[in-house]
């Protein structure tokens, strides 16, 4: 089993909506293996973005381990998960979360400079990724002067910037046309092909077609995988 | 992380406009307030270093309660370990501001103005004679706004006075200060064998306090003061004035610092999500703190700069109009800059504290569902 990058164990989560207790996840068990483009469907409400939330270390479960790159992160300490953060998982979000006030190169810069990555290396490393995502003449634009599909590309490559173990993508199609949506997936195809281990939540099934794998997720639990 | 901060600031310009006029309004307050009290404190020190070597003998009902009298100066002279001593009469120069202009008539024996002035040097003519009567010497403030030459004739109460002498600058009461004959003053105020302070010069190796006390043993009817008790009264009369001053002045920018924190409570709101984003790139709680705070320092120290430029310039020009009147009101010092800028930033970072503490609290989740 050493070429398994995730391993998600009996992770439950309970959320208190006042003095109500909501069970937005229980025992969800998945894993998933270097390389592979995997993809998380399931209807609204059922506890995807929760899933995400806890894989990609930025809430704890109630219950349950997940194991990244062989690091138990559900038993690490709050002050060590921005370093797992940065060294092992990279957000695409559905909205892109790019900063405005920064271009293109500053958005994808940024993600590095948590890491201390030299300036000059975190700008030669930044338009590699830039260029290679097809956005070699748009570096020093800014998220408001790009298109939709170009955003997310842009996040694909901040994604990117520390080459993660795991990139995470919440819903990255979900406001882009189709012929946009296909180049995302293209995107995500390519870096597969390079080795990158891909998670995607989705509703979209033309997304998920192109996975090596589905996870549905419904109420809090995942019910099939194929 | 410097360029994020400014982009932070400066992307929300008016905003950041307002809090940085807020707390520059405030160091403009500290500024003026600071130099002013720096000016008293200077002419103090300095009037204290020129006169410190005497000790000053007065009525036993005080300065200003009459008393005191020209036989009391062979008195004091007596004492054992007093080398010299001669009595002089304070008065306002410009009875018709009650004195509030600050210049004073410094009437004393003429053949000890060389002593009771010392170690002041002339900048032209010569000290007062035995024999002088209507002569007139004056400190560079009032020799300034009356234009006067060797020569000049100089009104004071009614009677003109000849310009014999004209003294340096000392940063002391002595610029505002026209020194005439002890004998002339006490007849054109009608205020004849009337003195207002008896100077006690002590000889070498003398302990002034000591002497000081001899003194009032030896003549009745008075107190007196040594240059230590003079330091020590005068120095709590300043301390209350720089409290009352600098506290008024800190009140205004301690308003500009609320200014701050409201500022950075609504910034670090709208920016919520922009937190989230950083958290999910792996920024730790310092990072947050550093880019918060550091854009309330940087407001901070911006506000601080026009704060002190603005009141420099004001204290520059006030001291350039009253400089015709011979009145300087406001003394700028590096120390006085230094404290105005620490306090700006230091303002700016405390305001900063608790809207940065809030940002460091947020759930990253919770940050990137925001909005």
């Amino acid at each position: 089993m050493d070429d398994i990058i995730l391993d998600v164990r009996d992770i439950s989560k309970i959320y208190m909506q006042g003095k109500i207790p909501v069970n937005a996840l229980h025992d969800v068990t998945f894993y998933v293996k270097k390389g592979e483009f995997v993809s998380i469907m399931g209807p609204s409400g059922s506890g995807k973005s929760t899933l995400m939330g806890i894989v990609g270390c930025l809430e704890k479960p109630t219950a349950g381990k997940v194991i990244i790159d062989g690091i138990e992160v559900t038993s690490v300490s709050d002050g060590q998960l921005p370093r797992i953060r940065r060294e092992k998982i990279g957000f695409v979000f559905q909205h892109y979360n790019l900063l405005n006030s920064l271009t293109a190169l500053g958005n994808v810069e940024l993600a590095m400079r948590f890491s201390k990555v030299s300036r000059q290396e975190r700008v030669e490393r930044a338009e590699t990724l830039l260029k290679k995502l097809g956005l070699g003449d748009r570096l020093n634009h800014r998220p408001t002067e790009l298109s939709g599909g170009e955003q997310q590309r842009v996040s694909i490559a901040r994604a990117m910037a520390n080459w993660p173990a795991i990139i995470l993508a919440d819903e990255p199609t979900g406001e882009v046309d189709s012929k946009t949506r296909d180049a995302i997936v293209e995107t995500f195809k390519l870096l597969k092909s390079r080795g990158q281990t891909i998670i995607v939540v989705t509703h979209d099934p033309d997304v998920a077609k192109h996975c090596d794998r589905v996870l549905r997720i419904v109420d809090g639990t995942v019910v099939d995988s194929d | 992380m410097f360029d994020i901060i400014i982009r932070s600031a400066t992307q929300r310009k008016v905003r950041s406009g307002l809090t940085v006029s807020g707390i520059a309004l405030g160091i403009f307050a500290l500024v003026v307030m600071g130099a002013m009290s720096e000016n008293f404190n200077q002419t103090f020190e300095n009037s204290m270093s020129l006169t410190s070597d005497k000790i000053r003998v007065f009525a036993e009902s005080g300065m200003f309660g009459g008393g005191l009298t020209d036989d009391k100066v062979p008195d004091v002279k007596r004492v054992p370990g007093v080398k010299d001593a001669y009595g002089i009469l304070l008065t306002t120069f410009d009875e018709d501001q009650m004195g509030m202009s600050g210049k004073q008539i410094f009437a004393l024996p003429p053949e000890k103005s060389r002593i009771a002035l010392d170690p002041v040097k002339l900048k032209a003519g010569r000290f007062l004679e035995p024999g002088d009567t209507y002569q007139i010497l004056v400190g560079t403030s009032i020799a300034g706004e009356y234009d006067l030459q060797i020569g000049s004739k100089l009104e004071i109460h009614d009677k003109n006075f000849t310009v014999i002498g004209i003294l340096e600058y000392t940063g002391s009461f002595f610029d505002s200060t026209a020194a005439i004959p002890l004998e002339t003053a006490q007849d054109i105020y009608n205020l004849e064998h009337s003195l207002s302070t008896i100077f006690a010069v002590p000889e070498e190796g003398i302990d002034s306090d000591i002497l000081a006390k001899r003194i009032e043993l030896n003549v009745k009817g008075t107190s007196t003061l040594s240059p230590r008790e003079l330091q020590e009264q005068a120095s709590q009369s300043l301390l209350i004035f720089s409290v009352i001053t600098i506290s008024s002045a800190l009140l205004a920018a301690i308003i500009g610092g609320l200014s701050v924190m409201n500022t950075m409570l609504m910034s670090v709101t709208e920016r919520t999500r922009e937190f989230g984003i950083l958290r999910a790139m792996g920024a730790e709680t310092k990072d947050i703190l550093l880019i918060t705070l550091g854009e309330a320092a940087l407001l901070g120290i911006i506000g601080g700069l026009l704060g002190i430029g603005i009141g420099s310039a004001a204290v520059y020009l006030i001291n350039l109009w009253l400089a015709g009147k011979g009145i300087i009101l406001f003394a700028i010092t590096q120390r006085l800059l230094v404290v105005a800028l620490l306090f700006a930033t230091v303002i700016g970072t405390i305001s900063g504290l608790y809207p940065a503490y809030r940002a460091t609290k947020m759930s990253p989740m919770e940050a990137l569902r925001y909005g």
